[in-house]
């Protein structure tokens, strides 16, 4: 493993953060009691697919819980995510005190003017918060789209100010309203400084505008690349624009309107005029954006896409537009839609339903090991195999987002390998899988019914009798010991190519 | 069961036959190069007034210190200084510059862009999801099965690789291996040749692995890099760029069977105080010339079966904005580097950067579609004539920039 000298600097940060974690690990140990490990209920193909949509992949319990209450009950449950307590995942969080600062506080460690100056602080929090939450939140459907709205108004954490702005980002934007209103969603991005500055809008000034984020809130963020505006509206949305800007003196980097860099003459955009009216014009702008059909459209392919197939039937992305127009962009209400309709076999029109496999992103193959096989870590070890899968949290550098079809995926197996072996064999630095308990409670300890308990809590179901010994023979014959066996097979599973597909 | 059914891969038969031509090198430059102040047309008086701030001086400026002046190549274009690495390689003219290159397609999207250029169509719809470099590997019949017939470095393989050909992504060469004592990792190999057993992605992948165990990166040193070498050029730049290369160059000499490499170099979008002799782009420019020269260095004993070519989705607006950076604009340059060139020339018409010459809200105007310079390589570099399954509904005019 090649590692530069940043990747090195950054590792060793999280090093001490790591130090500070597991020092208070009895603490939420204490209060919240073990990982439960319960024995795993069999699940129809079509649940189990559900249920990985959802979720970064299923726990026991999960699986428990959906197979007692059925998949509409579940989906309301995990909507309703206020009302899931959560005290593990905060109580692990709870050592990260950059995730609550203002912009003014995180500036203060991140310039190296300050004393206690620390570059990697800040980013590597958050990256370590966004993995521990993804892994025990029980908020599942809440954090899967926290990460969909963070690919939609993506921002690279790796340019100018956005290491420590991209915080403010995360928990005023995207957390705040991931399952909230689609409209607050965007007038709170167009107030982000972290965005203000990543897409260049505070160089956007009168008579000279800056293109770059006009052009994105309408072919990223809104009615999409053929949503039906021209260059001409780019311009003219991009000098509505000027003037949106970041504070440089006196809590600095919050968002702030320069009245003297504004271009106050008129303006049209998508066939409105606009009479000079300062901040209330791109406002009236973004007003018109999100109630667009376009927009609709656009979000709701973005999210069937995501949840359902690559290539979403268009009657479900017409029935969940519709029902953005119709209630204005609740997210809520789309999504109710969209997972219903798309992941209910029996559900819309089509009777075994619309979802078609999805090859897992990386952030999605690794949770979805760690979730499963109850894995305790405190995250830190994690990172350098998602850098080697393509998927550092936070480091896409272009604001589309990291892609979100399979075919993107496919083609970079080997760190999905290294990561099985490793993560079975524990390897991987304050990193535990409880693969023993989990066997405890749901098999009998025969090489051969651990196996298909294995294959049962990994894809779904347990192998055909002919393909689980063909593997156990395959194993053996290359000298395996009885426990080795297992670990290779356990370890082989995660790497196959079904796992790959949730 | 540990292959799913549902991984349909298209397939059809190559429609023709023929010897392995040159290896193929694409270097993609992500995010819109401005590519007016790589090869800068110093000659035009328009391009002064369009970037008073942004502008590389003429090469005989004498108000500007020599470093920061454009380094001239024909009386009327000129490198950035940062690009003069390449220098030796246009005066030897192995080095081609079409410029005012690019595609139809005037949405001014990155993505929009990208995705035609990588898929090598015009239009979205109707049209292959593949990539013109999967299509290219799937048209032609080399007789190499190699697993590593085409590689995409990086962590993803490259939009337009896709096809029916299965391709890797490489991001290290020296990283590719498990871990674990000789008795574990026999045991894994057996596990996974089970469980891959259908899975031509798993297969090429466990073959790239013990095809790659045989090199050795970290001592790789290549004689034609030596200190002192012609053009001062001693290695590759440090960087992901310049590993890349340096890959492309071991698993060239070391004769994997590898014909396409798919390379990208990021960080082009700038709207932003861009730099004009130093700064964010320049130091891209860097990147770029030094890795490309060092490579070429490097494979000085391979030129005659290599060809080089870069491209990027679009240029940037001609005149400069107001945060000292570039917009999205339409026109772009590709430059073809190999012993088979027609070098030492800027190939295509130039449209000229005066007023009623730019085109949309004040662009380079494309004169050369980016479609004719690669099916002119296709064609006559790498034996593959289908170049209508390539480009579909494109007739390419050939350009003449290959021999």
């Amino acid at each position: 493993m090649t590692l530069s000298r940043r990747d090195f600097l950054k590792l060793a940060s999280l090093i001490t953060a790591s130090a500070a974690l597991s020092s208070c690990a009895p603490l939420y140990r204490k209060m919240t009691g073990d990982l439960p490990t319960v024995p795993w209920t069999a699940l129809s193909a079509s649940d189990f697919l559900a249920l990985n949509r959802i979720t970064f992949g299923a726990r026991v319990e999960e699986r428990a819980r959906f197979a007692e209450i059925g998949l509409q009950a579940y989906i309301e449950e995990q909507l309703n995510y206020e009302s899931i307590n959560d005290l593990t995942c905060d109580l692990q969080l709870s050592t990260f005190k950059t995730l609550n600062m203002q912009a003014n506080e995180l500036e203060g460690i991140s310039n190296q003017l300050f004393d206690g100056y620390d570059r990697e602080k800040v980013p590597n929090e958050l990256r370590q918060a966004t993995l521990l939450r993804q892994l025990y939140s029980k908020r599942q459907l809440y954090e899967v789209m926290v990460e969909f709205w963070s690919d939609h108004f993506n921002i690279f954490m790796d340019k100018e100010k956005e290491f420590f702005l991209k915080t403010v980002d995360d928990r005023e934007v995207i957390r705040k309203h991931a399952l909230g209103n689609f409209r607050d969603l965007v007038w709170a991005s167009a107030h982000s400084p972290a965005m203000m500055i990543y897409l260049d809008n505070q160089a956007n000034e009168k008579s000279h505008p800056n293109e770059n984020y006009a052009r994105e809130l309408m072919e990223l963020h809104t009615l999409g690349v053929d949503g039906g505006y021209s260059q001409k509206d780019v311009m003219e949305l991009a000098r509505c624009l000027t003037g949106w800007n970041v504070k440089e003196h006196f809590w600095l980097g919050d968002f702030v309107f320069k009245e003297d860099l504004h271009d106050t003459g008129e303006k049209n955009v998508l066939g409105l005029s606009i009479q000079p009216s300062g901040i209330k014009e791109a406002e009236q702008v973004i007003e018109m954006l999100v109630k667009h059909p376009s927009t609709a459209k656009f979000i709701c392919t973005k999210l069937a896409r995501r949840f359902i197939a690559d290539n979403p039937p268009q009657a479900l992305i017409e029935k969940a537009a519709q029902t953005f127009l119709s209630t204005n962009g609740d997210i809520k209400s789309v999504l109710r839609v969209i997972l219903f309709e798309g992941l209910n076999p029996k559900g819309f029109q089509k009777p075994l339903g619309f979802a078609e496999p999805k090859y897992k992103r990386p952030v999605n193959f690794l949770l979805s090991a760690l979730r499963m096989l109850n894995v305790e870590t405190d995250g830190i070890a994690l990172h350098d195999y998602l850098v080697r899968m393509g998927q550092l949290y936070f480091n896409w550098p272009t604001p589309d987002g990291y892609p979100d079809y399979s075919e993107a995926w496919q083609g970079n197996l080997m760190p999905r390998w290294q990561f099985a072996f490793a993560l079975i064999r524990n390897e991987l630095n304050d990193t535990k899988h409880n693969l023993q308990n989990l066997l405890d409670v749901s098999s009998t300890g025969i090489l051969q019914d651990d196996v298909d308990s294995l294959t049962s809590l990994l894809l779904g179901n347990p192998l055909e009798r002919f393909a689980r010994n063909e593997i156990i023979d395959s194993v053996r014959a290359a000298g395996a010991t009885e426990e080795e066996t297992r670990q290779i097979i356990a370890a082989s599973i995660i790497a196959s190519p079904a796992f790959q597909w949730r | 069961m540990f292959t799913q059914t549902w991984l349909p891969r298209l397939s059809f038969a190559p429609v023709n036959t023929a010897p392995r031509g040159d290896t193929l090198v694409v270097v993609f430059l992500r995010g819109a190069a401005d590519v007016l102040n790589m090869v800068v047309p110093h000659g035009e008086d328009a391009y002064y007034q369009l970037r008073p701030s942004l502008g590389i001086a003429r090469p005989d400026d004498s108000k500007k210190k020599k470093e920061e002046r454009t380094v001239d190549l024909d009386g009327f274009f000129g490198f950035h200084p940062n690009m003069s690495p390449l220098l030796e390689a246009w005066q030897s003219e192995q080095l081609a510059i079409i410029h005012a290159c690019g595609a139809p397609d005037e949405s001014r999207s990155h993505f929009k862009a990208m995705e035609l250029m990588e898929r090598g169509v015009a239009s979205a719809i109707n049209t292959p999801a593949s990539g013109w470099i999967g299509r290219h590997l799937a048209t032609l019949n080399t007789g190499n099965s190699s697993p590593l017939r085409a590689v995409g470095m990086g962590t993803r393989p490259q939009r337009s690789l896709s096809g029916s050909v299965p391709v890797s992504a490489l991001r290290s060469i020296a990283d590719f291996h498990l871990g674990g004592d000789q008795r574990i990792l026999q045991q894994m190999r057996a596990s996974l040749e089970t469980v891959y057993a259908n899975d031509a992605l798993g297969q090429e992948t466990l073959s790239i692995m013990d095809t790659l165990q045989k090199l050795d990166v970290q001592n790789y040193q290549s004689p034609t890099l030596a200190p002192g070498a012609s053009a001062g050029v001693t290695n590759y730049p440090d960087s992901e760029f310049g590993l890349a290369l340096k890959q492309t160059a071991m698993l060239i000499k070391a004769e994997v069977g590898l014909e396409v490499s798919a390379i990208d170099l990021g960080g082009w979008d700038t709207h932003f105080a861009q730099g004009s002799s130093a700064g964010i782009m320049p130091n891209l420019m860097k990147d770029l010339a030094e890795g490309l020269a060092a490579f070429h260095a490097d494979m000085a004993d391979h030129q005659n079966q290599l060809t080089t070519v870069t491209m990027s989705e679009f240029g940037r607006r001609a005149s400069e904005n107001g945060s000292l950076g570039t917009d999205h604009g339409h026109g772009s340059m590709m430059m073809v580097l190999g012993s088979n060139v027609d070098g030492g020339k800027v190939h295509g018409q130039w449209p000229g950067l005066a007023e009623g010459q730019l085109i949309g809200p004040g662009d380079l105007a494309v004169t050369t579609d980016y479609r004719d310079v690669l099916s002119e390589i296709l064609t006559r570099r790498l034996n593959n004539s289908a170049t209508n399954e390539i480009f579909p509904d494109y007739q390419p005019k050939m350009p003449n920039v290959v021999l």
